[in-house]
């Protein structure tokens, strides 16, 4: 099996854009592709995912841009499966790289949603929109209307908080924490300060959920280059894949048998990845989390096995998941701060990482960071991917 | 503008058609005898198709409950939960209660409920003394 190495990474601000997502996508593919110093002449695969949840459904978006950039591919996909399909793409690409199917690949994705105030405008004429964002449940919970898991993620905090005893500040400081790491963070979708009264007098989303407890739906753009060590220019700066492992629960949002603040297939994937890895989790010292909600962030950081089961609040209060502390969590502002296009979130969890790993992450950066992991995840966590990303570059 | 919710197969159609006429049931496997929730055309046991229709418990344990703000129906102040019915799973359904007045760990009694579109959905309340 060849290892698999990221050689080029970019990002576009999160927030919102006017570009239409294909040019968004194709600013990002070339800033990818100049980081890893390689042409398009010289990509042999390419993957995407759709360009938004409440957007118009434009298919084959990698096609379009294997034409337009001119990538004769050997491997190409279009993948939809929530929040975990950049990163579903981001693992084949590494599974056909370890194959010598082909050298090199770029995966991304580009966002653009259609603005809450236009639908809020207009309800009737996005209609078919709406009804598509409640079929994505299924009957039986579609019938209540839902449109958005939040209801689904705040009973889950509701069983977290009831089983571990935690109260509302040691779930709103998390929110808190993640605003002070996005304000080092140029592209992040916010820049201004955060108190803990600020989170925890926000008006209720869905109870226990507070609005800054909840992420937003951003537009964005990312994108990385993956390749094997043939296609690697510049070693000094290379990242390796050194494990990647997915896992996912036969569950479709709420699941229907047993707890609902679980979700084996986080432990599952964490474990898998780590064990293949050769790293235990207290040698990982940058994650980027894929945390929705303030408190399934801190559930995440458990699963993931950073904190024993309802000791993650204690261990964000004292200060151990920051600068300075024993692994830095969502050093970008997580998907609280940093801003959550969530087809585009797994690449900018890898831009982080591998930012961080080459020591290129400014302000952010974790002195001597060595070994790093991205978490990401579909649905109501019914899927997750873990990524554990290091420095060791064979032969070099 | 046609708000009423897809049907996913024909146990759907069937199970809430069932509930339009009080009854709250699921399907179980004649071949193999496992009981199903949601209700399915195959058995994801022992993947028989022949499958019979079962009266579900109408007590059950509420597990988790909250609001939601943006929804095509059931809209704050309602409030949607989670059910845990013994030897079953877990129903999400509506709660005829105020959020004020629920506790997790609950007794709660099946009901049904018609919503302002004419559909015949599932609803829970507080048992007395539960």
């Amino acid at each position: 099996m060849k290892e698999v190495y990221i050689a080029g990474v970019a990002m576009a601000d999160v927030g919102r854009h006017v570009l239409d997502p294909h040019e968004l996508g194709a600013r990002v593919c070339a800033g990818a592709l100049r980081d890893a110093g390689l042409l398009p002449r010289e990509v042999e695969g390419i993957a995407t995912t759709p360009h938004g949840y409440m957007a118009d459904f434009r298919r084959f978006p990698s096609q379009r841009m294997a034409d337009y950039l001119g990538i004769a591919a050997g491997f190409m996909m279009d993948v939809d499966s929530g929040g975990n399909s950049s990163s579903a793409a981001v693992h084949a690409a590494c599974d056909r790289i370890r194959l010598g199917r082909i050298r090199s690949c770029l995966v991304y994705a580009a966002q653009r949603e259609v603005p809450k105030k236009e639908v809020q405008k207009d309800v009737l004429g996005h209609f078919h929109l709406i009804k598509a964002a409640n079929s994505l449940y299924d009957s039986y919970q579609a019938a209540y209307g839902v449109i958005s898991p939040l209801p689904f993620y705040a009973m889950a905090v509701q069983r977290y908080m009831h089983r571990y005893g935690i109260g509302p500040e040691d779930i709103a400081r998390v929110a808190v924490l993640l605003r002070e790491h996005a304000l080092k963070h140029p592209q992040a979708a916010y820049g201004e300060p955060l108190t803990l009264e600020e989170v925890l007098s926000s008006p209720l989303v869905s109870p226990p959920i507070h609005r800054l407890e909840s992420s937003e739906m951003h537009d964005g753009a990312a994108a990385v280059v993956l390749v094997s060590e043939e296609l690697l220019k510049d070693r000094s700066r290379a990242v390796r894949v050194a494990a990647v492992a997915e896992a996912h629960d036969p569950t479709n949002f709420v699941p229907y048998r047993g707890e609902i603040d679980e979700f084996p297939c986080v432990e599952r994937a964490a474990k898998a990845a780590l064990a293949e890895s050769g790293y235990r989790v207290e040698d990982v010292d940058v994650a980027e989390v894929y945390g929705a909600f303030a408190g399934l962030e801190l559930i995440m950081y458990e699963r993931l096995g950073f904190f024993p089961r309802g000791e993650a609040p204690a261990a964000v209060r004292e200060g151990r998941t920051t600068h300075g502390g024993e692994v830095l969590l969502n050093p970008s502002g997580g998907r609280l701060s940093l801003g959550h296009p969530a087809y585009v979130t797994p690449l900018l969890e890898i831009t982080e990482v591998v930012r961080q790993l080459r020591g290129e992450a400014g302000e952010r950066q974790r002195p001597g960071a060595a070994v790093g992991m991205v978490h990401t995840e579909q649905g109501f966590i019914n899927g997750s991917m873990v990524m554990v990303l290091d420095k060791v570059v064979q032969g070099g | 503008m046609d708000t009423r919710p897809y049907m996913q197969d024909r146990a759907a159609e069937e199970f809430f058609s069932r509930l339009a006429e009080g009854k709250f049931q699921s399907t179980r496997c004649a071949a193999c005898g496992a009981a199903h929730y949601p209700p399915r055309v195959v058995c994801p046991e022992c993947l028989g198709e022949d499958l019979e229709w079962f009266d579900l418990p109408r007590e059950g344990t509420l597990l988790a409950f909250t609001w939601q703000e943006a929804a095509m129906r059931c809209r704050k102040p309602e409030v949607l939960g989670l059910v845990e019915l013994e030897g079953i799973g877990n129903v999400f359904t509506r709660i005829d209660a105020a959020y004020e007045d629920l506790r997790i760990g609950q007794r709660v009694i099946f009901d049904t409920w018609t919503s302002p579109d004419g559909l015949v959905l599932h609803q829970f309340r507080p048992l007395k003394g539960g």
